[in-house]
């Protein structure tokens, strides 16, 4: 048959194991006692970009925070199921944090630099790691700089403290500490809502481009950017995941009556 | 007078944006060219007289009803997905518009090849001429339309528009000899009908070019062609 626009997007079910990034299965968390997440199964796409939407306090913070073991940072955590990357469950007894936190990247909804310098900020990871050697350093922080967007704008200095830069400038610093350590997932809890639109613009498309190098799972409360990004969307309500689909499906024909209902503002 | 606006479609912060219009923009255009394919094929077969060419016309107009869903569906994909604002959004509308009604045209080339395909080519001389002469002039005008149409140039818009003129002087002379025709042989009125049909075919295919024209306009100056400020910019842009 005759088409005319070429669609390249699979729908959820079409995707095999091997075009999972992020598997989750069975998985159940409590805060204090509280059942914030409540037997979540999504398969997240490699090398897409995936929306989490839904009201405030849904969970989807959580949900982000699941990915990298963030939860356990809270003292009153209890968590059950799986969380698998490359046919590692994440959640084993076995595996390491750190490994995990340097496969997986993290940026939050503020910009919070280091007061040190912008080259500092964006090796600080691989410092951690034990990197030393200059020539290195001096590579992944030009390559993370360009990767971010923000290189042509800091290359001259370098060296000046990171906490000069505008709101948007830290941000993107922000994307470039997380892809200075080549994290195959990246995690971005609302990252531009601190942001004026035409930077959010800027952002955006920067995310975009960087589905080529690793997963993307985007937190957001503009509905309108979770449809412009995202490749896929998850709509949540109350812990538990409504609705998983194209982000085309989700927002032009929603299966389920309640995410028709939050996405086009009728919520009560 | 009103404002020209020229549309910068590659403009957009995001890439893919740009790509989406520009394929949306495309999509109609392909669309456009297998309806003046069908049109031409339509022609070709009155003239030969030619009912398997016209009866593959009639089996090829279900894919233009195919593009046209596409079409819809990709302007509603657009509009959820990127909540297109002024010029965006007013080429998208004009892009569903324009694939309506190239989906009407198709229908009506549909009804003429009928005519080929069911053999109730006229046998008069003067009708027939008149016919293909209308349908020539149908050809011209889809092409000076479309053309306009991927240029998003006004003035040819403008222009495409006015051969709408000739094609009805041309329809109504048909429809007098038509008439002519009937009342000598009351008896083939049956036969007669069918030849009306496509007549008014041709002439509606006209009618629904100068839509496309208007919608030009209006993608250009974002305002209807027949308001009393597009008459004077009209007015400057033809002298
Ligand atoms: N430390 C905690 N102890 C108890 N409950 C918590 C804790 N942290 C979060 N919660 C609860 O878990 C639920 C989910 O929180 P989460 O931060 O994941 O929501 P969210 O969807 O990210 O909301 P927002 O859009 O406002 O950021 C909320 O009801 C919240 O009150
Ligand atoms: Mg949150």
């Amino acid at each position: 048959m005759l088409k005319l626009f070429e669609r390249e997007i699979l729908s959820v079910d079409e995707i095999s194991k091997a075009q999972t990034g992020i598997d989750v299965r069975d998985l159940c968390v409590h805060l204090n006692g509280k059942l914030v997440l409540n037997n979540i199964n999504i398969r997240i796409p490699k090398n897409k970009i995936t929306a989490l939407i839904g009201q405030s306090g849904c969970g989807k913070t959580t949900l982000l925070n699941s990915f990298n073991r963030m939860n356990e940072l809270n003292r009153n955590h209890q968590c059950s199921g799986e969380v698998w990357i490359n046919d590692r469950d994440i959640y084993n007894r076995k595996e390491r944090i750190s490994r995990l936190r340097t496969q997986i990247g993290m940026v939050f909804q503020r910009p919070n630099p280091f007061p040190m310098s912008i080259y500092e900020n964006v090796c600080f990871g691989l410092r951690i790691q034990g990197e030393t050697n200059r020539r290195k350093l001096d590579d992944s922080v030009e390559r993370a700089l360009k990767n971010a967007a923000l290189w042509e704008e800091v290359r001259d200095r370098l060296f000046d403290s990171a906490m000069i830069l505008s709101g948007g400038q830290q941000q993107r610093l922000m994307i470039a500490r997380a892809l200075a350590l080549e994290p195959e997932i990246l995690l971005l809890d609302e990252p531009t809502s601190a942001l004026d639109p035409l930077t959010t613009l800027y952002i955006e498309e920067l995310i975009n481009e960087l589905k080529k190098q690793c997963t993307l799972v985007v937190v957001t409360h503009n509905m309108q950017q979770a449809a412009r990004v995202s490749d896929y969307a998850a709509f949540m309500h109350n812990g538990e995941l409504i609705e998983f689909s194209d982000s085309d499906s989700l927002f032009t024909m929603p299966a389920k009556q309640q995410t028709e209902d939050y996405i086009t503002g009728r919520y009560g | 007078m009103a404002m020209r606006r020229q549309l910068q479609l590659n403009t957009h912060i995001s890439a893919k944006f740009n790509q989406e219009l520009e394929n949306l923009k495309h999509s109609v255009l392909t669309m456009g060219g297998v309806i003046e394919q069908q049109l031409v094929n339509t022609l070709v077969a009155l003239q030969e007289k030619a009912p398997s060419l016209a009866e593959r016309v009639s089996l090829n107009d279900s894919k233009v009803d195919v593009m046209e869903t596409q079409v819809e569906q990709e302007c509603m994909r657009i509009i959820a997905k990127r909540n297109p604002t002024a010029g965006d959004l007013r080429l998208i509308m004009t892009v569903s518009k324009t694939a309506t009604d190239l989906e009407r045209i198709g229908d009506e080339i549909a009804r003429v090849a009928r005519l080929v395909t069911l053999n109730k080519i006229p046998d008069s001389e003067l009708v027939f001429g008149g016919m293909l002469d209308i349908g020539n002039r149908n050809v011209a005008m889809m092409r000076a339309t479309f053309d306009a149409f991927a240029r998003q140039d006004d003035k040819a818009a403008i222009l495409a528009h006015q051969q709408d003129k000739d094609i009805d002087r041309v329809y109504k002379k048909v429809l007098e000899q038509t008439a002519a025709e009937i009342q000598l042989n009351p008896g083939d009125i049956n036969q007669w009908m069918d030849v009306l049909w496509a007549i008014r075919a041709f002439e509606r295919i006209g009618d629904r070019c100068k839509n496309i024209c208007e919608y030009v306009i209006y993608l250009t100056y974002g305002r209807d062609m027949n308001s009393s400020s597009m008459k004077k910019t009209v007015k400057k842009l033809l002298k």
